[in-house]
């Protein structure tokens, strides 16, 4: 890849509407209008997109449950602040999992109205390292403890 | 925006999404209950009670959000939801940030 080529690209991403911050923000607001793009899609597509909108709320409510719980479930660890610090990664986590479900859901409503592709997430990959990664964690955590 | 046309709704898209709001709105009532969950510990305090205040309130508007579009959603053809969404996401990451202040106090 030459470099002219690479700083094309990144003018193209950054002059394209989707990544100016404002525009991006009212576009959580009201996908339609912002600006007044394209044709209003079939409802069907975009129930679709409200579905898979909450299924990751339900995700990101599922890991504030699990915050909240190991908070009030779990047992003093032995290093000081652990258990409050796996409770407060997982509501962070949960969070952002709320910020990223409604960016993606105005992103491809958007594209839904313009007949664009719809938009690719490496999100989802990420998000599923990071569970593993916890996972990993805990279970050398359990594996240390078990013989005592 | 011109009306659309009455596609009969074959795949029960819209019912399909009503149940989804519904069990998303189990699912905050999960975390509402784990919220409200210190303020019953003998020795809660006045943080305690305003931080349950505070998250019992914030599942009221999910619940009530989620009853509004879900009505919505009776329309023939239904609108695409836009703000009740983003009021939702956004509800959802004050929740989890009282929940951290809950953990942590």
């Amino acid at each position: 890849m030459t470099k002219s080529a690479a700083s094309g690209r990144r003018r193209a991403f950054l002059t394209h509407p989707v990544n100016n911050q404002r525009v991006r923000l009212r576009s959580w607001i009201d996908p339609e209008k912002t600006p007044t793009v394209g044709r209003t899609p079939d409802y069907r597509f975009s129930l679709a997109n409200e579905r898979t909108f909450l299924a990751w709320i339900r995700t990101g409510l599922a890991l504030v449950a699990g915050g909240l719980g190991c908070a009030q479930f779990l047992p003093p660890l032995p290093i000081a602040y652990l258990r409050e610090i796996i409770a407060v990664s997982l509501l962070v986590l949960g969070g952002i999992v709320a910020l990223r479900a409604v960016d993606h859901w105005a992103r491809t409503e958007r594209a839904m109205r313009l007949g664009e592709e719809l938009p690719g997430s490496k999100f989802p990959a990420i998000l599923a390292v990071v569970v593993a990664l916890g996972a990993l964690l805990l279970i050398v955590a359990v594996l240390l403890q078990s013989p005592r | 925006m011109t009306e659309q046309e009455w596609t009969p709704d074959h795949g029960a898209s819209a019912e399909r999404t009503r149940l989804a709001w519904r069990r998303t709105g189990l699912s905050a009532t999960v975390v509402g209950l784990l919220a409200l969950r210190p303020a019953f510990h003998p020795d809660a305090g006045a943080a305690q009670w305003i931080l349950a205040a505070l998250s019992g309130l914030g599942w009221t508007f999910l619940i009530a959000l989620a009853y509004r579009r879900a009505r919505a959603l009776r329309r023939r053809p239904p609108h695409p939801g836009r703000r009740a969404i983003t009021a939702y996401a956004l509800l959802v990451v004050a929740l989890a940030a009282l929940a951290g202040l809950v953990v942590m106090l």
